[in-house]
């Protein structure tokens, strides 16, 4: 049984300088030498200036600029690496995500100096540079083996002055005396041939690894970012669930109990008072229960998913100030809708805080503000009421501030005593 | 008078039929789409149709999108609207064209089958039938708070059925007072809220409406 196995593992070895792998990892190994070379000495030099400039304090903007040029310079290889490693070695690795800063330039200085991926990079550039000479040297390996397969070659072609080459740094170059030594040297090339795939691989693996751990997102980021994609998809699907349950209630429940409403009224009427009064009185109760239970499931389901919010918040906004119990403006200008479950995040937001405004504040009129900006939903509701309201602990607002964290939303309360009192919530368009 | 309905439950759609049929009105067709409450309102001429808001296709508002479009094509015909919830949105665009033969009723309103026959029928007759609860939300979406706080509270009982669209007889049998008591308060309301002065019930109603759909600070 071990037989086959070690043919196969025979032919491996043979075939191995024939593989478009193995040509590949060569490529990737001659190709990414420059750039190795050049970034390591063009990195620590902006880095080593940029040090030094910034510890004389004199020219520590300059000194910063250079340490971003650096860092820069460094991310930049990195991405050029992540490409040649897709294109020849079949590596992908996702692109560690980019700086984004808010503010003028010293803030986009420091978002950048304190951008982790490109210090990692900085690391690859710098531990970089052995590994991409061994890969140099065994890519030599495949020329000299090469080379030497050809000797019967040039013999033949009149060049008799040959010399067998070896990629050892010892033991000189003999000379090859005939067509005969000529066919030994072929030999050994073929030997050396053999060598340079496992040589090259080796080199390629370690740079593998290297690039992985030093150009990827990092462990944590992509951590993040799936949990990120999870949540989001929890929150959608919630939104989605109510909006069923309510869908369902609508066209099951809610119906029936109005059939049976009606239905108990057309037999209260074919009762006769006079002759039944108990009778009817009862079908009477019966029919104001199944009225009162469809007004209950219809508060209830409005407030798993008022249906207005099919339209758009600002339908829905619309009939929350009018069934309100004191005047509200409502302005919404939102031109692109949000997903249905930050709409509906944004709509409860609203009915919670009216409702605080009009159990609390005293106030004699409400605003109720929506726009959109830096891909953000911005809500503002104002009130003209007594002020002093607080993020308490168990309180309606801390609710909502824990809602909107949910999908890395703020809530922030401006209330001084006396009012006016400001509520301001910042959700993104999509969770 | 003859009906259509639409209304996508079953149950409750053969129940209207039954109990409008009982009560001796001809119902010409019961469909359960907007699609073909359109092509049934083209065919049978009905003098009024109930049309439930919420139906197939998009069950979001292809009802409302039906009625306006066979009001403004066939403008005898009564609409009466029918739903679980009062949507401001809605009962501002069906009262865009004026509130003769227009109705809006909350879907429990059919528990007390005889108000719903009278309602259905006001609005055969091109008067108008509001939910109680579509005029406190008209009234809320106004902002007319100020001005309606100078009611009193029977005067305000007594706008709510004017804004309904009932008759000054039927607020009168409502309310269990005499017809000139209501005459008095609705003169009174009238002078109040600074509205003309009418004797036709459905501009009665519309210049009740229009007041509450003001907004005072635009």
């Amino acid at each position: 049984m071990r037989e086959p196995r070690d043919a196969g593992a025979v032919r491996a070895v043979l075939t191995a300088p024939l593989t478009r792998r193995a040509w590949a990892r060569a490529a990737y190994c001659l190709l990414s030498y420059v750039p190795a070379l050049a970034g390591f000495l063009l990195v620590v030099a902006a880095l080593a200036v940029g040090a030094a400039f910034t510890l004389t304090l004199v020219g520590a903007v300059l000194g910063m600029l250079f340490l971003v040029a650096g860092l820069a310079l460094a991310r930049g290889l990195g991405a050029l690496q992540r490409l040649l490693a897709a294109w020849l070695l079949g590596e992908r690795v996702a692109a560690p995500p980019v700086v984004s800063s808010r503010g003028g330039l010293f803030a986009a200085v420091e978002a950048r100096l304190r951008d982790g991926a490109a210090w990692r990079s900085v690391a690859y550039v710098l531990v970089r540079l052995p590994p991409a000479t061994l890969g140099l040297y065994a890519v030599a390996w495949w020329v000299v083996g090469a080379v030497n397969v050809l000797a019967p070659v040039r013999w033949v072609a009149g060049q008799h002055d040959l010399r067998l080459m070896t990629p050892l740094p010892f033991g000189g170059e003999p000379a090859l005396g005939s067509l005969g030594g000529a066919f030994a040297a072929t030999a050994a090339g073929c030997a050396i041939l053999l060598v340079a795939p496992w040589l090259t691989r080796g080199v390629v693996a370690v740079d593998g690894r290297l690039v992985r751990a030093l150009l990827g997102p990092g462990e944590l980021t992509e951590r993040v970012r799936d949990l990120e994609e999870t949540r989001a998809l929890a929150v959608d699907d919630a939104a989605q669930r109510l909006r069923r349950l309510e869908r369902d209630l609508h066209d099951g429940a809610q119906v029936r109990l109005a059939a049976l409403a009606m239905s108990l009224d057309m037999v209260r009427e074919q009762l006769d008072e006079r002759d039944r009064p108990e009778l009817r009185r009862l079908v009477e109760m019966a029919r104001d229960n199944a009225a009162e239970t469809l007004t209950e499931l219809r508060d209830l389901s409005r407030g798993l998913h008022p249906p207005a919010l099919d339209g758009g918040l600002a339908d829905a906004l619309t009939t929350l100030g009018a069934r309100a119990a004191l005047p509200v403006d409502v302005t919404v200008d939102v031109p692109n809708r949000p997903t249905p479950a930050i709409e509906s995040l944004a709509y409860y937001c609203v009915a919670e805080l009216l409702a605080n405004v009009i159990k609390h504040s005293g106030a004699s009129r409400c605003g109720v503000e929506l726009s959109t900006g830096d891909g953000t939903l911005r809500l503002r509701v104002t009130d003209d009421g007594r002020g002093g309201a607080r993020i308490a602990d168990g309180g309606g607002l801390a609710g909502l501030v824990q809602r909107a964290r949910t999908v890395d939303g703020e809530l922030t309360v401006h209330s001084p005593q006396g009012g006016p009192t400001t509520v301001r919530v910042r959700l993104p368009l999509h969770a | 008078m003859r009906v259509v309905i639409a209304e996508d439950a079953a149950v409750l759609r053969e129940l209207l039929a039954q109990m409008l049929t009982m009560r001796g009105h001809e119902v010409a067709a019961s469909v359960a789409d907007a699609d073909a409450l359109r092509a049934a309102v083209a065919e049978h001429r009905p003098d009024v149709c109930v049309v439930d808001i919420r139906m197939p296709p998009t069950h979001t508002d292809d009802g409302l999108r039906a009625a306006i479009d066979i009001r403004h094509e066939l403008p005898g015909t009564g609409v009466l609207l029918f739903s679980q919830y009062v949507e401001t949105k809605y009962a501002t665009r069906l009262l865009a064209q004026g509130s003769a033969g227009v109705g809006y009723l909350l879907k429990e309103r059919v528990a007390n089958v005889a108000e719903f026959t009278d309602a259905l029928e006001r609005v055969a007759a091109g008067g108008t039938a509001l939910d109680p609860e579509v005029v406190t939300q008209l009234a809320g979406a106004g902002r007319r708070t100020e001005q309606l706080s100078a009611l009193t509270d029977r005067e305000r009982d007594v706008l709510t059925l004017m804004a309904e669209g009932r008759s000054n007889g039927a607020i009168a049998q409502r309310l269990h007072v005499s017809a000139g008591t209501v005459e008095k308060h609705v003169a009174a309301i009238f002078a109040k809220l600074g509205l003309p002065v009418s004797e036709d019930d459905n501009r009665r109603v519309l210049a009740v409406i229009r007041m509450l759909q003001r907004d005072p600070w635009e």
